[in-house]
């Protein structure tokens, strides 16, 4: 597993996107992220801090390769902005819809 | 698992989800290319629901629910 910054993981995940088209698929998690990596303590010991604030963590997965990044709150639109460009360029084998309307102008033409 | 046929009661019950248990609650999606399919998970390790997107229009839907759940993940609640 491979923490990146918000940047460099979407170029990373598009790199990913490119092997998977022919003949493998990629799996993209969002979780919520308190900030600690160590395992909530047994009972009788003090518990971990209240985090201030929560993040988000993303991890994305192609084949046996993992890269995962967090996503602080003041991060969130750019970030946003970042993976719908990535979705559209990337995810663009789904079935396209025509248009109720075309469908109609070409029934008369 | 169960496949949610209808997008709206997808993202009710995925949102419901996420409020009820934000610290297990995870989403995911899997794109598979060569059948021109996203699917969409989310699970609390309880429940899970799925959604199988298969058409362009979907995949607008799937954009601004992942960054209103990204909104509610990365907060200070």
């Amino acid at each position: 597993m491979v923490l990146l910054d918000n940047s460099s993981f979407i170029i990373s995940l598009e790199k990913l996107a490119t092997q998977a088209r022919n003949d493998s698929s990629f799996t993209i998690t969002f979780k919520r992220f308190d900030g600690h990596n160590k395992p909530t303590p047994r009972e009788g010991r003090p518990p971990l801090p209240t985090p201030e604030e929560y993040m988000c963590l993303v991890r994305a997965q192609m084949k046996s390769k993992k890269i995962s990044t967090v996503v602080k709150q003041e991060d969130v639109p750019k970030m946003m902005v970042m993976y719908a460009q990535f979705m559209k360029s990337n995810m663009d084998g789904l079935k396209r819809v025509k248009k109720v309307k075309s469908k109609a102008k070409a029934a008369k033409g | 698992m169960v496949f949610v046929k209808d997008w709206e009661d997808f993202e009710i019950a995925a949102e419901a989800m996420y409020m009820q248990n934000p610290k297990t609650c995870r989403y995911s999606m899997k794109y598979i290319h060569s059948k021109g399919a996203v699917l969409l998970k989310v699970t609390d390790n309880v429940k899970c629901i799925q959604y199988k997107a298969e058409i362009m229009p979907d995949l607008k839907k799937i954009e601004k629910f992942t960054g209103n759940l990204m909104g509610h993940m990365a907060s200070r609640e």
